[in-house]
């Protein structure tokens, strides 16, 4: 148990000033503009909640809203079972193989985030080595004007971006079992199901909780590699959250901007709640990732 | 079980190979473009293999800037992330106290805050207070989603120190300073290089707010590289300036490969 002292706040001061001043008070600020019609930063207008009723009546933000809700179902439900498979199968591997897959499915995580749809347009180019396989199979990708090919392009960039991650923190997990566990199991002639249930899942639970936040949020709200593929295209069919209000702060629009900003955050915010909530009612206390 | 290949084995290895591919094959293009001249130059027929995009690198003043601009800004950034970082850690670690479950609850909200939200107001902001072209302004911002990342690992590293080395020291008459510098630090130097890494990778990686804050002067490799692309791009160039940025990070994972979980942990 940890002793009680307030007094420690001294030593949350300098990490709590950086934050006030690059994340708390450009907070406030969107929060303010939204309320406003800003022509220029000395003609501003109070408009109350217009903003918010304009684009909450605007059938484009639902079905933004749609489309950005279906992407990060897909992207979890192709993720995280295939990274937690690839972890499974890597664990039959041996140590050297294991880290060596490991360190190779970790290159993604480095790669400057608007090179990530550069890299594979490159590839598949006509005269890309992809596009070079592509037409020796007879196969097209006309991402540019076919809405599913296009959907099918970011989500395969998006996987190959991180699925590196799935798999690393459930190798960590599963790294954890200790080999009594497995005995056990062999003993009881337990199946392949019912190891995986009820002891590799609630040992990787802990760090899938995370991963499931972070890949939640961030393909909620995905921008640079939908924007690099196809900016929102063919005739909106890509259109994220995120590229309405890119859009909006491109035409300077600050209001609409920072109204849509904020109905963003809420939702993110709102996941962010539901995820410590279900944290602290489902997941036992000692699962806490390595 | 080895050197009997079994049927599972065979699959496995089936697996991994067709997994490395998937991961690689995006790499190994753009290494074979960066060595290709796409568009050609003088002496330089379209299509030849050879270092001319690594030498334009060196050429062009405005790639060779964008390096010594991202490093910069990434190097400040992993500097603020610990100097602010470290205390709190150390605070999160050894004691309870009021507001402290929402401390780490306000530091998850902003480390999953899509930075285009936030990227308007801090420009205008910044702008203000003459943080715009400046690195000191992107080390500044990318604080958003290092500082937490940073404070969660050292937190980790440090309570994993039993409380008996610290009162050990404070015993031995030595100040919070004096045992901060010559005792924490060396203890959980791993977890430094730990957080540092992470601090380093995210910055580097960023894109949303460094181009915002980057109007005339500053401009990151990410910009730079962007820039690259016009209706005739030098695919061999932006590839080349594109695996220049790769080796930092690559190198990086080799370092801590052991650790690379770490960089994920959110406390709650």
């Amino acid at each position: 148990m940890k002793p009680q002292a307030n007094a420690t706040w001294v030593l949350m001061l300098p990490a709590a000033c950086v934050m006030i001043f690059v994340a708390v008070l450009p907070l406030l600020a969107v929060l303010n503009y939204s309320f406003h019609d800003i022509f220029s930063l000395d003609r501003v207008f109070w408009v109350g909640t217009d903003w918010y009723s304009m684009i909450v009546t605007t059938p484009r933000f639902w079905a933004s809203l749609g489309r950005s809700a279906l992407f990060s179902v897909l992207a979890l439900a192709v993720q995280l079972p295939l990274g937690i498979g690839i972890a499974l199968m890597l664990r039959k591997l041996g140590p050297r193989g294991a880290s060596l897959m490991l360190m190779c499915l970790a290159i993604p995580l480095v790669v400057p985030t608007n090179m990530i749809a550069g890299l594979w347009l490159a590839l598949i180019r006509p005269e890309g080595l992809g596009g070079q396989a592509l037409s020796a199979l007879h196969l097209t990708l006309d991402y540019k004007f076919n809405a599913l090919h296009t959907w099918a392009l970011i989500l395969l960039v998006d996987t190959w971006h991180w699925l590196g991650l799935v798999v690393v923190m459930a190798y960590a997990g599963l790294s954890s079992i200790q080999p009594a566990y497995y005995q056990a199991a062999a003993v009881d002639s337990a199946s392949r199901w019912a190891v995986f249930r009820w002891i590799e899942l609630p040992h990787i639970s802990g760090a899938m909780w995370i991963v499931l936040l972070l890949r939640l949020v961030d393909s909620f709200m995905i921008y640079t590699e939908v924007m690099t593929i196809n900016a929102g295209g063919p005739n909106d069919a890509t259109t994220f959250l995120s590229l309405e209000l890119g859009e909006d702060i491109k035409a300077y629009s600050y209001g609409t901007a920072a109204a849509r900003a904020m109905v963003d955050f809420v939702f993110v915010l709102t996941l962010v709640w539901v995820f410590v909530k279900m944290r602290q009612s489902g997941a036992p206390s000692g699962t806490r990732a390595p | 079980m080895t050197g009997t290949p079994t049927r599972a084995g065979l699959l496995r290895l089936c697996g991994c190979l067709a997994l490395a591919a998937f991961v690689l094959l995006p790499l190994v293009q753009a290494i074979v473009l960066s060595f290709t001249a796409t568009l050609g130059a003088e002496g330089v027929p379209q299509g030849s293999i050879g270092l001319h995009n690594y030498i334009n690198i060196l050429r062009t003043p405005d790639l060779r800037a964008s390096i010594g601009n991202s490093v910069t800004y990434v190097l400040l950034n992993v500097a603020f992330c610990l100097i602010a970082g470290l205390p709190a850690a150390y605070g999160l670690a050894r004691f309870g106290f009021v507001g402290d479950r929402h401390f780490l609850l306000f530091l998850l909200a902003f480390r999953v805050t899509p930075p285009v939200v936030l990227s308007l107001p801090i420009f205008i902001l910044f702008a203000r207070v003459g943080l715009v072209n400046s690195p000191v302004g992107i080390a500044l911002v990318h604080c958003v989603f290092n500082l937490p990342i940073a404070i969660w690992i050292l937190e980790s590293f440090i309570a994993a120190i039993p409380r008996s080395f610290d009162e050990m020291a404070f015993v031995d008459g030595h100040s919070r300073t004096s045992f901060f510098v010559r005792f924490l630090i060396p203890a959980i130097a791993p977890g430094i290089a730990v957080a540092a890494f992470f601090c380093f990778i995210f910055s580097w990686v960023e894109v949303v707010f460094a181009r915002i804050l980057t109007v005339t002067a500053g401009k990151p490799i990410t910009q730079a590289i962007s820039a690259l692309f016009t209706f005739r791009t030098d695919w061999g160039l932006v590839m080349a300036m594109t695996v220049f940025s790769l080796i930092p990070g690559v190198l990086m994972i080799f370092l801590v490969r052991n650790h690379i979980a770490r960089g994920f942990v959110i406390r709650t």
